[in-house]
């Protein structure tokens, strides 16, 4: 072996990539623009959470068919360049500085393991001043220490929403001893920390956390220690895979059917793994108004589409997503990331007209941003709004199973949920 | 084009971080013969200590020091080699596959340790605000990305340099003389077991100086980092570019990353989104057959130990 | 608290044991740690997925979740995960030892096969969850504070029925004999006429078979999954070398005391560390015993 064996390797790569990459050659002009505008995606496609991502992969093409169908962006369509990360930080760095350099797409949505999402956030967006939009990744780190120089927005509420309105449904339903399982994750670990703050000032006490870690074969170790001080209810927190043994294995080691739920359990996969008739007294909680004209008219276009149902963590989260980034590309004036992350923030400008979720409200809301006129947009979750941080915080809704169909309670607005944070912060 | 040159700069740097993992394995494998199947955990530790001792102080870190990069990658080296020496005293002596899944089971302690130790780590949240050498002066990411593989590119040749008179040196014929005749190696005279601690220490340490190196690159860590998949590709690099010889290791890194990154590519430019997490799924099978014909058809990889260095064993 | 940690351990253990019996065999009697194992348990609980697809659970019997044919898809499954592991051997380990590989280069190939195999799953299957049955049971009281579910009473019963037969058959069977002749010495054994390749596929097939009973046991509780077998590898290779390689008692007792560790220590530790146990559990044994509890010394 020589160098120069090295060296023809090492050109022979450089080819194949060079090759892979001219894919897209033969570009148009519309507005200015180079046709087709790329989006960039990651997503881990494989991986132990790939049975989630699939439907959320489908959400992201469903978001671009409708940009599409709805006028594109700036007269062009819109191409969404998949990637996988596998869930493994190497890969989908390496797919972002795929994706920013070679692809040039000025905007990227993903991804859904903040282990992923940090450091492509930390080495290639920020730095390439490149906006990232990501559905599922919950870290507080990315928003709120400034590495992000503002690039990156998720369009999943923060985890605290969600946690205080948990603490406060437990309280009002009498629940005064309830022991938490959660899993051992960023996600797990900040909702604990919030039930924590505000159950015991609204009146609940807890009698255990127990942490686990995912994918395990059996969970009875930890079902018996949060079992231990006989609470009269369980918050659980993770994942519907997990989950489903965890629920199995708390009652039928002669736990409490009265089941906190995180928003992930809000799927028939979990409903159905359990066992319906067992859960008649668990409920739930979802942040963000998953209801509401905007959210059916998703979830109708998304079981024509594909044939089942949206429910599923992130399908939501992900289609305003990318419905954000193909608005924001329209309004942005010109499809660099800076002005495209300036945009952002001009998708649910104050006292914009109402626009929603489909082709021909996109097509809408084309016509009003060439006109100048302001927009606010509703989504899939409902209205969507990014704060200084790129966060959303929204109003929650209490949902429950009753004979195996999930449905809302009853929600919780968005005064309501100021007066509960100002409750239990002071 | 610019755009391409950027991406390959910045792919080569991951390469060449993987590369000195793969020059540390190669002295514990092929030098050696020993099995270490916890190469993440080194890797880890390597990672957490550059992260600690460089990254500026600030709330919830209780260790943060924000001392220069050099001194991150000093101590990363220091610890790791710590680690790798009592890990060893207590593993050294095992038959090969135990060894094997002793180092596996310390990988994963070490990482469930990077996990639930947060006040250390940052946990689940990973480790964010780790500095990146000259990023600020330097401006533009490409730049820094050039800059950064200059640096490396430095740092490898260093560690080839070096390797490669250890391996030549009456130390590293002691090393071979071991793994390839054990009992005759210690008839005369040569302590087997201090030789192998030896060579698994100095290996370790090149691990954790990769981590040092990653950290430093990439300015954000977590755990997801170090999944046991990571040590499963580090051994494909080592048995596909040629084990026992050190241009084959670094050769078998560059192959074996642009393999994984080129199916990458190749999946997202022929296979419709809708069949997309199938792609993903041939491409792992793609991966474990690659590594399984390798193993069948060249068992010495793409290029095989020097034959001069055992002349008198059996030609191959 | 404790009873029931104990009882809890002793579950995990059988199944862990149960897999670990075949990678103890591969171990001593195959010579190499077969990292690929573990899909053999994932494997044999999606085919008995595919029986039970077809014949359905059947109708609870007594106090089980289950019917007669989820035993014969048990059935089922082990003899097409034996044939499987057996194939596995063909294809790949045999022509490895035929060429003289280092010892380590199959332990390579099987992490390959390993990969390989966990993504066919994946291909063929999709990557979500199944269920064999949608029943839930739930606990009795079989001691003062120690609850199990029926189930799980009847798998450890199968479980012990199983060991028991695998002792007899190994003790007066002529290839259980050649086997273990094989497990203290392969050189010995071929110059006492002992067919290796006759053997070493009777390994492969019972390795296969007990692997897709335990893979089954798994996904009884609740479900089974691409990723079942191989969250179990690292647990099953503690049993195995925690015990002693190829002994048979040792596989069963290193489960044991694997699975006991798992639960008891969620009771003392972080359950974030729980992963861990097997390993400590490991180092310690192998620190003071380093060829196992039962194991041989080289």
């Amino acid at each position: 072996m020589s160098v120069h064996k090295m060296l023809a390797a090492l050109a022979g790569g450089v080819a194949l990539t060079a090759l892979l990459s001219v894919g897209g050659a033969g570009t148009a002009q519309a507005q200015g623009v180079a046709c087709p505008v790329k989006i960039g995606g990651i997503l881990p496609l494989t991986g132990s959470m790939a049975p989630i991502t699939k439907k959320i992969a489908e959400s992201a093409q469903l978001a671009v068919e409708h940009i599409n169908a709805g006028g594109g962006v700036k007269g062009c369509p819109v191409q969404l360049v998949l990637r996988d990360d596998q869930g493994q930080p190497t890969v989908g760095v390496d797919a972002a500085k795929y994706l920013v350099e070679v692809e040039r797409v000025p905007a990227i949505t993903g991804t859904i393991s903040s282990g992923v999402t940090g450091p492509i956030i930390a080495s290639v967006t920020a730095p390439s001043r490149v906006v990232q939009i990501s559905c599922c990744s919950t870290a507080s780190a990315f928003t709120l220490d400034g590495r992000s120089q503002g690039y990156f927005f998720r369009t999943l509420p923060t985890s605290k929403t969600q946690a205080f309105a948990t603490a406060s449904e437990i309280a009002k339903r009498g629940l005064k001893k309830t022991a938490i399982i959660y899993v051992n994750t960023d996600f797990g670990i900040d909702m604990t920390r919030f039930v924590k703050e505000a159950l015991p000032k609204l009146g609940g006490e807890i009698t255990a956390e127990v942490a686990y870690n995912d994918n395990q074969p059996s969970y009875r170790a930890e079902v018996q220690r949060a079992l231990a001080a006989r609470p009269e209810s369980l918050l659980l927190i993770g994942f519907p895979k997990d989950a489903v043994t965890i629920v199995r294995e708390w009652l039928s080691l002669g736990g409490s059917p009265k089941i906190a739920l995180n928003n992930s359990m809000r799927v028939k996969d979990f409903v159905d793994g359990v066992g319906a008739r067992f859960l008649n007294e668990a409920f739930g909680m979802d942040n963000a108004q998953v209801q509401g004209p905007t959210v059916d008219a998703f979830n109708q276009a998304f079981l024509a589409k594909f044939g089942y149902d949206s429910q599923g963590p992130g399908v939501h989260t992900q289609y305003d997503a990318v419905m954000a980034i193909g608005l924001a590309m329209n309004i942005a004036k010109d499809l660099t990331g800076p002005s495209i992350k300036d945009a952002v923030r001009q998708i649910h400008a104050a006292g914009g007209a109402t626009v929603g979720t489909g082709p021909d409200e996109f097509r809408k809301a084309v016509g009003l941003i060439r006109e100048g006129k302001a927009i606010k947009y509703h989504g899939a979750t409902g209205p969507l709004e990014f704060d200084a941080n790129g966060d959303v915080t929204g109003p929650a809704l209490v949902w429950k199973i009753t004979n195996g169909e999930i449905l809302v309670d009853y929600t919780i607005s968005i005064e309501e949920m100021q007066a509960l944070f100002k409750k239990v912060e002071g | 084009m610019i755009g391409l040159v950027s991406y390959l700069v910045f792919f080569l740097c991951i390469v060449l971080i993987l590369g000195v993992i793969t020059l540390g394995l190669n002295l514990q494998w092929g030098s050696t013969g020993l099995f270490n199947a916890g190469i993440v955990g080194f890797y880890a530790i390597g990672a957490y200590t550059h992260a600690i001792v460089t990254a500026a102080p600030k709330a919830g870190m209780i260790a943060n020091m924000g001392l220069p990069w050099i001194a991150g990658v000093v101590a990363a080296m220091a610890a790791t080699a710590l680690v790798a020496w009592i890990v060893g005293l207590a593993t050294i002596r095992l038959r090969g596959d135990y060894l094997a899944v002793a180092t596996f089971g310390i990988a994963t302690t070490i990482q469930l340790l990077t996990h639930n130790l947060e006040p250390l780590t940052g946990g689940s949240h990973g480790f964010s605000g780790i500095p990146r050498p000259l990023f600020d002066v330097l401006g533009s990411p490409f730049a820094f990305n050039l800059f950064y593989l200059g640096l490396l590119a430095c740092v490898v040749a260093l560690v080839y340099w070096a390797l490669e008179r250890m391996v030549r040196s009456p130390w590293g014929r002691v090393l071979r003389a071991i793994r390839e005749d054990e009992t005759a190696a210690v008839a005369l005279g040569k302590s087997a077991t201090r030789f192998r601690l030896e060579a698994f220490v100095v290996g370790s340490t090149l691990m954790g100086l990769a981590g040092a190196l990653y950290v430093s690159f990439i300015g954000f860590v977590s755990p997801f980092d170090f999944v046991p998949i990571l040590t499963f590709q580090i051994w494909a690099m080592v048995i596909i570019g040629g084990s026992g010889n050190n241009r084959g290791a670094l050769l078998g890194a560059l192959v074996v990353w642009t393999i994984w990154a080129a199916t990458g590519i190749a999946v997202t430019k022929f296979v419709p989104v809708a069949y997309a997490a199938q792609g993903g799924a041939v491409q792992v099978i793609l991966i474990g057959l690659l590594l399984v014909l390798a193993l069948l058809f060249r068992p010495r990889g793409l290029i095989g130990e020097a034959a001069q260095v055992s002349r008198h064993a059996e030609k191959g | 608290m404790l009873g029931q940690a104990i009882a809890d351990g002793v579950l995990t253990g059988a199944i862990i044991a149960l897999g670990a019996i075949g990678v103890s065999f591969g171990l001593q009697i195959l010579r190499f740690a077969n990292f690929a194992h573990s899909e053999l348990l994932t494997w044999g609980a999606y085919i008995a997925l595919v029986v039970v697809a077809f014949a359905g659970p059947g109708t609870p019997t007594g106090p089980l979740s289950f019917g007669w044919q989820m035993m014969a898809a048990m059935a089922v499954a082990a003899v097409l995960t034996g044939l499987l592991a057996w194939v596995m051997d063909q294809l790949v380990f045999r022509r490895l030892r035929n060429q003289g590989a280092h010892p380590l280069s199959l332990v390579f190939a099987a992490f390959g096969a390993a990969l390989v195999m966990r993504y066919v799953v994946v291909l063929i299957w999709g990557p979500g969850t199944h269920f064999y049955t949608r029943e839930l049971q739930f606990a009795v009281e079989v001691l003062p504070g120690i609850r199990m579910l029926p189930d799980q009473i009847f798998v450890l019963a199968l479980t012990l029925a199983v060991v028991v037969a695998l002792h007899l058959f190994l003790t007066y069977s002529r290839t259980g004999m050649a086997m273990r002749a094989m497990a203290e010495s392969p050189a010995l054994a071929k110059v006492c006429g002992v067919n290796v390749e006759g053997v070493t596929r009777w390994t492969w097939i019972l390795s296969g078979a007990l692997a897709a009973v335990a893979g089954t046991f798994l996904g009884l509780s609740p479900q089974v999954h691409p990723e079942m077998g191989f969250s179990l590898l690292l647990s099953l290779f503690a049993a195995a070398i925690l015990g002693g390689a190829g002994s048979l008692p040792g596989a069963v007792i290193g489960g044991l005391l694997v699975g006991l560790a798992e639960n008891v220590s969620v009771l003392f530790v972080d359950p974030g560390y729980k992963g861990a146990m097997p390993f400590l559990l490991l180092l310690a044994v192998l620190f003071v015993r380093p060829q196992g509890l039962f194991g041989e010394k080289q």
